[in-house]
């Protein structure tokens, strides 16, 4: 559209700006929602796009659920149901198609156009400029209360095919109801989407007052030279590395029993691309730990990322050098309609094959692998409240829906240790005891780091944790449980041992499933063992005080 | 005649200003601070001040003071050997902390140490849940056993946080009762009394940090106490803390982590008291020194206040890569980069500035000690903002070819651009970004940044103030007399206050009104109670009452003022009234349809606030002509070529003097600089003040 271009001051500038503008967002986005995940977890991303669904900034705390996703959405709504003269200004298209969006059904992706008006003096049409999105973890989406213990696509909840929310700023009050009907804390999934939306509108008035500043018509010239240098820093990062083709095979859990899952990747590094080919990965599972084809390249292009270009700000350029496959209907590219609730679970391990396959071109560039997956826990059920009215107090029941997170040990580095139970490659926070035992029935016994789970080597992986609770609600709850790494071990890398693995416990003693639905009942005391991060070069190598230090502490006995 | 006295001691400089009470008259001192031993570096200056003015020490009636000493102890890990007792099984809760990553993309992160290492944190069996009742009574012979090991082990201080102990003290109380009488010489932190609120690690890493800098704070205080008592001091003596507010010495002593932001606070209440002076209400306190620059909003005459915050982080720029410490504190962002701020083109040829910083040495590439990359200071100095002979007024000469030469060979090249517009590109990187924080900053609390006016300081802020406030839309500048030492006068113009805090989580239709008024009139009580122990006579004493709040569910709370007096269940109206309006002008909009909840409550009773008329000194001669020092080519932002620009020397312009920008203004510690389409005038009290067209 304009053949503009900007120096490199004036870029600068106008650049940081776009950051802030999707980092403004970003916070107001977090600080209204009350899906825990997207709160403390910041399980969202905001995403400033150009008008061919270019991402140009990406909110910088995002987790990597989302690298790549609302761009790959917003092209696929411009292709298949959207097309670009169709687009009024105050539309709203929403939609959680896991295929489309980000995985699973509770993740709501919402896509606004933004339009600028005619002006003459900057010159330019008006009309439409560019798109933002955003896209968050929901309280609920209705099914099956969320985790790997669905059977099906369709016990998952909800799915909404790409449809416009707003049209022209008018509220599409028929989809509201219907999203009211289905889902569990119905007004606050409601209010996280009323969030998502206001985080949108405020996005546009900031990019429209930043494009008023500075004279701007549309945002192709920003956007151009945007993709253009942050893809010239990553192809430079990716030509510094040893051509070659790079191999490495990985055993997960799967359900925990007898079907455990196998991931081979092979990694092809060729001048200045990137490709990692997953042929030969197990096929779907039973499990609802099923991965999509967005969902896999976001988790393969994080690692990816943290060893080339942990600085280059995200957006489409960075991301062109690096190619993803994975057989169609396997775990890693998953087709209608196998479950995929759990899909973190599995794109959560996916950095250890990339960086145990890129260890072998660039092993000063990469970590171990970590206590990962993320252990998920939900509780639901009712519980007791004494409500203050006029005339006294009176008892009233509430339902309840709280999920807390655990995380193992970090990974050793090239040249550290790795750091005691830190949340990785996902970035989730603890839910505070005193808070969780607010919300829902249980009393915490225990939390602590679990000695010797750090895999021992140059470097030693970070410890692991352990987490016990009691149930001591009188009427039995739902508990949905995601663990992984309970068969299986945190690898080490480059000499480096595995780290400890994963284990749990129920007392009395009976079965409880490593993923999935069940009950929890009064008095029962549930113990939940987390691995520990896989080492980092020979244990023979390792410095004498680092042993001695970690004798003092307890980490090692 | 009676005089009060402003101490505070930063990194570099020990700045003191002394008020004669009955003239207003204020009088300023500077000295080195004795690292070693600070005490020596306050007794010197003050030596000095009182002998060079021909005063007593027993004239003076009153001391307010305030440190470094806490933060660089955390920083530089110079506390004291402490231990913590837990609940059995949480050891290691306090290492554990949230979990998070504070960089996504950095694979070679580290975390901050904990305070207390794993060997000196032990657990004793005790259990109280969620509503106050003991599960687990306390095992007494553990304690026993567990402080003497800790005792054995060299433990200086021991720090005791247990689970829920905010909604039932009694397990911690007896702990704290326990070490005292079995032990008298041991500190004792108890998280009750530190920071009684929800969330273990939070609670926990503010109990063992003001435990680890206890003892060091309270000999430092006692020390310096005794030695002023020996210099014929015989007056009060109260602390500045992070809140703004000021604290007896006994207080300080107690919770010595209220101490951490002491210095900045002192700026932020210079700010509300130039504002009182010049009639504006809603400012931008804007500090730029050499490593960063910092910014607070006061609306309405009052500085923001946040308990969100970090001590030592591992990375300067990143939250969360600190320890956490939710104390009251002034809420002061880091919008940016300082005077010694390196800039550089990055691998994506952008133009970027600091974070690192050429610190102090080697400094910038002018200052002549063997810097060599370009820094903001450096680039001030080629766009003829800063005059090579006159630095610091004069003691430093600045040398302007080796800046241009560290621009020329860091930026100019690389880019293909001039030295100039080199120079340029990093003056408006500069400035863009702090204005941008600032204005995120401003909105995140539902303010207009165009209504907010600036109060600049520190060595670079008013060099770069005039900028940032053209890009926020500030109709004002002030540029306040005293810049060189401003915490130290804020110091002298804050109210002895008290905070005490309850957490007590409860929906608005589950509140226990008699419980709730209880807590309400304990910490009155307590606050009074306070005042009175430090000898606040004068009122009026205000009692402010103030609710965090959110929609059940939601986990980020805003400070809403509840009503006075005893509650009753239609207060609840009230209160959900103040919640929406301050939710509404934070986020736009109001949720439907559900509850909303209180988590922690505070009341803050405070004395008044000193009155300080200041007479400043007259002017040097009492000829404005003789302001005019010459002129000097300056590149302005947005100007192709540079100019001929006026400079005047600030010590003589005289009250009532106003002339337009373009223009320079030198005084020893700063210089400022004026765009144009700007009225400068000198007010009454010989602060600068710019009108913005």
């Amino acid at each position: 559209m304009t053949s503009q271009k900007y120096d490199p001051i004036t870029l600068s500038i106008l650049w940081a700006r776009l950051l802030a503008i999707v980092d403004e967002a970003g916070t107001t986005l977090q600080r209204t929602s009350f899906s825990t995940v997207t709160r403390e977890s910041n399980d969202f991303a905001v995403v400033l796009m150009d008008a061919q669904g270019r991402s140009i900034a990406q909110s910088s705390i995002s987790v990597p659920s989302f690298l790549g996703v609302l761009p790959m959405l917003t092209q696929a709504l411009l292709r298949d149901y959207f097309p670009l003269e169709t687009w009024q200004d105050g539309d709203v298209v929403m939609t959680n198609d896991p295929w489309l969006c980000a995985g699973h059904k509770p993740d709501i992706g919402l896509v606004s156009p933004i339009f600028r008006q005619n002006n003459s003096s900057i010159g330019g049409e008006g009309g439409l400029v560019g798109f933002i999105g955003t896209i968050a973890h929901s309280p609920d989406m209705g099914g099956a209360l969320w985790g790997a213990g669905a059977r099906d696509l369709y016990e998952e909840g909800l799915m909404i095919p790409p449809t416009k929310l707003y049209e022209a700023g008018k509220p599409n009050q028929m989809l509201f109801n219907i999203i009211e009907a289905n889902v569990r804390a119905s007004r606050q999934t409601l209010g996280d989407i009323r969030a998502q939306v206001a985080s949108n509108e405020q996005g546009i008035r900031s990019l429209s007052k930043m494009m008023d500043e500075n004279n701007m018509a549309d945002l192709e010239a920003l956007s151009e030279q945007v993709i253009e240098a942050s893809e010239k820093a990553m192809r430079e990062a990716l030509r510094k590395a040893p051509d070659g083709t790079y191999c490495y095979e990985y055993d997960a859990d799967g359900d925990g029993l007898n079907e455990p899952v196998h991931i081979k990747c092979a990694i092809t590094i060729k001048d200045d691309e990137i490709e990692v080919d997953y042929e030969g990965t197990s096929g779907a599972h039973s499990l609802a730990i099923n991965a999509v084809k967005n969902y896999v390249y976001a988790y393969t292009a994080y690692p990816i990322k943290c060893a080339f270009s942990p600085d280059v700000p995200n957006n489409e350029g960075a991301f062109r050098p690096i190619k993803v496959k994975a057989p169609k209907g396997s775990l890693l590219n998953a087709q209608k309609p196998v479950p995929l609730g759990g899909r973190n679970i599995t794109g959560n391990i996916l950095h250890a094959p990339v960086f145990g396959a890129l260890a072998q071109a660039v092993p000063l560039q990469v970590q171990a692998d970590c206590g990962s997956a993320c252990w998920c826990m939900v509780l639901n059920g009712q519980k007791d409240i004494v409500l203050q009215t006029p005339n006294g107090t009176e008892k009233a029941q509430t339902e309840f829906v709280e999920y807390f997170f655990l995380n193992g040990g970090y990974a050793a580095r090239p040249h550290l240790d790795g750091v005691n139970v830190l949340s990785f490659p996902t970035n989730v926070a603890n839910v505070p005891i005193e808070v969780l035992e607010r919300d829902a029935p249980i009393l915490v016994t225990e939390k602590s780091l679990r000695p010797n789970t750090g895999g021992a080597g140059k470097y030693r992986g970070g410890l692991g944790q352990t987490f016990a609770f009691k149930m001591v609600g009188k009427e039995p709850i739902n508990f949905s449980i995601l663990t992984e790494k309970t068969k299986t071990f945190p690898h080490g890398i480059c000499g480096g041992e595995n780290g400890g693995g994963g284990s749990f416990d129920i007392q009395p003693p009976r079965f409880l499933p490593p993923k999935g639905l069940t009950k929890l009942y009064e008095g029962e005391l549930v113990t939940l063992n987390l691995p520990g991060g896989g080492g980092y070069g020979p244990k023979a190598e390792r410095d004498a005080a680092a042993i001695a230090n970690d004798e003092a502490l307890g980490y090692i006995s | 005649m009676t005089y009060r006295l402003g101490i505070d001691i930063g990194g570099t400089f020990t700045d003191l200003v002394l008020l004669e009470e009955q003239t207003g008259n204020l009088f300023f001192g500077k000295t080195l601070t004795t690292y070693d031993n600070p005490a020596n570096g306050i007794l010197k200056g003050t030596t000095e001040l009182l002998e060079k003015r021909g005063i007593t020490a027993s004239q003076v009636r009153n001391i307010v003071h305030g440190t470094t000493l806490v933060t660089n102890a955390v920083i530089e890990r110079r506390g004291a050997k402490t231990g913590l007792i837990t609940t059995k099984g949480f050891e290691d809760v306090l290492e554990i902390g949230r979990e998070l990553r504070y960089d996504i993309y950095d694979i070679f992160l580290t975390v901050p140490e904990p305070l207390v290492p794993r060997n000196l944190r032990l657990g004793v069996a005790e259990r109280i849940d969620f509503q106050g009742n003991i599960i687990t009574p306390l095992d007494l012979p553990a304690v026993e056993t567990q402080v003497d090991k800790l005792v054995a082990e060299g433990c200086q201080s021991i720090a005791v946080c247990f689970l829920q102990s905010f909604t039932n003290p009694t397990h911690e109380r007896a702990v704290g009762d326990f070490i005292k009488q079995k032990y008298p010489n041991i500190y004792v932190s108890l998280s009750v009394d530190v920071m009684p609120e929800i969330r273990e690690y939070e609670r926990a890493s503010a109990t063992a940090m003001n435990a680890y800098v206890q003892p060091i704070t309270d000999q430092y205080l006692s020390n310096l106490r005794d030695r002023l008592h020996a210099l014929g001091f015989g007056g009060t003596i109260e602390i500045m803390i992070s809140s703004g507010r000021l604290t007896t010495l006994d207080g300080a002593r107690k919770t010595p982590i209220q101490l951490l932001e002491s210095g900045p606070a002192g700026g932020t209440m210079a700010g509300v008291f130039y504002g009182k002076l010049t009639g504006i209400k809603d400012l931008l306190a804007f500090d730029m020194g050499g490593t960063t620059a910092k910014a607070s909003m006061i609306f309405n005459l009052k500085p923001e206040i946040t308990n969100q915050f970090e001590a030592a982080r591992v990375m300067r720029f990143k939250k969360g890569s600190g320890l956490p410490v939710r104390i009251p504190v002034i809420d002061m962002i880091e919008i940016g980069a300082g005077g010694g701020s390196i800039a550089y083109v990055d691998k994506l040829g952008l133009l970027r500035v600091g974070p690192e910083s050429a610190a102090s040495e080697p400094g910038p590439a002018c200052y002549g000690r063997g810097g060599t990359r370009p820094t903001v200071t450096d680039t001030d100095l080629v766009l003829g903002y800063l005059n090579p002979d006159y630095f610091l007024g004069g003691t430093m000469q600045l040398d302007l070819e080796a800046a241009r030469t560290a621009i020329d060979q860091h930026i100019a090249k690389p880019l293909n651009i001039s030295i100039e517009a080199a120079a340029m590109g990093v003056h408006r990187i500069v400035n863009e970004n702090m204005a941008n924080a600032a204005r995120v900053h401003i909105l995140e609390k539902g303010h207009d940044p165009r209504l907010y006016s600036m109060t600049a300081f520190g060595g670079a802020g008013p060099v770069h103030a005039f900028g940032v406030a053209r890009l926020l839309g500030s109709p004002q500048v002030v540029v306040p007399v005293g810049s060189g030492v401003l915490s130290a006068l804020g110091f002298l113009v804050s109210p002895v206050a008290n905070e005490s805090i309850r957490s007590y989580v409860c929906s608005m239709n589950t509140i226990d009104w008699q419980r709730l008024n209880g807590y309400l009139a304990e910490m009155e009580a307590e606050g009074l109670a306070f005042l009175e122990q430090a000898g606040v006579v004068d009122l009026p004493i205000t009692i402010a009452r103030v609710a965090d709040m959110r929609y059940s569910g939601q986990g980020h709370e805003i400070s809403v003022e509840i009503p006075d007096g005893v509650l009753l269940q239609n207060s609840a109206l009230k209160i959900e009234e103040n919640f929406k309006k301050e939710y509404h002008l934070r986020y736009g909009k109001l949720i439907e349809g559900i509850g909303i909840e209180a988590v922690t409550w505070r009341v803050v009773v405070s004395g008044p606030v000193p009155e300080v008329i200041p007479r400043q000194v007259v002017a040097t001669s009492q000829n404005s002509e003789h302001a005019l020092k010459g002129y000097r080519k300056v590149l302005l932002a947005g100007e192709p070529l540079a100019s001929n620009v006026p400079v005047y020397g600030r010590y003589d312009l005289q009250v009532g003097d106003s002339f337009d920008g373009p223009a320079v203004i030198e005084e020893i510690e700063c210089t400022f600089v004026v765009g144009t389409n700007a009225t400068v005038r000198i007010d009454e009290f010989r602060n600068i003040v710019v009108e913005m067209h």
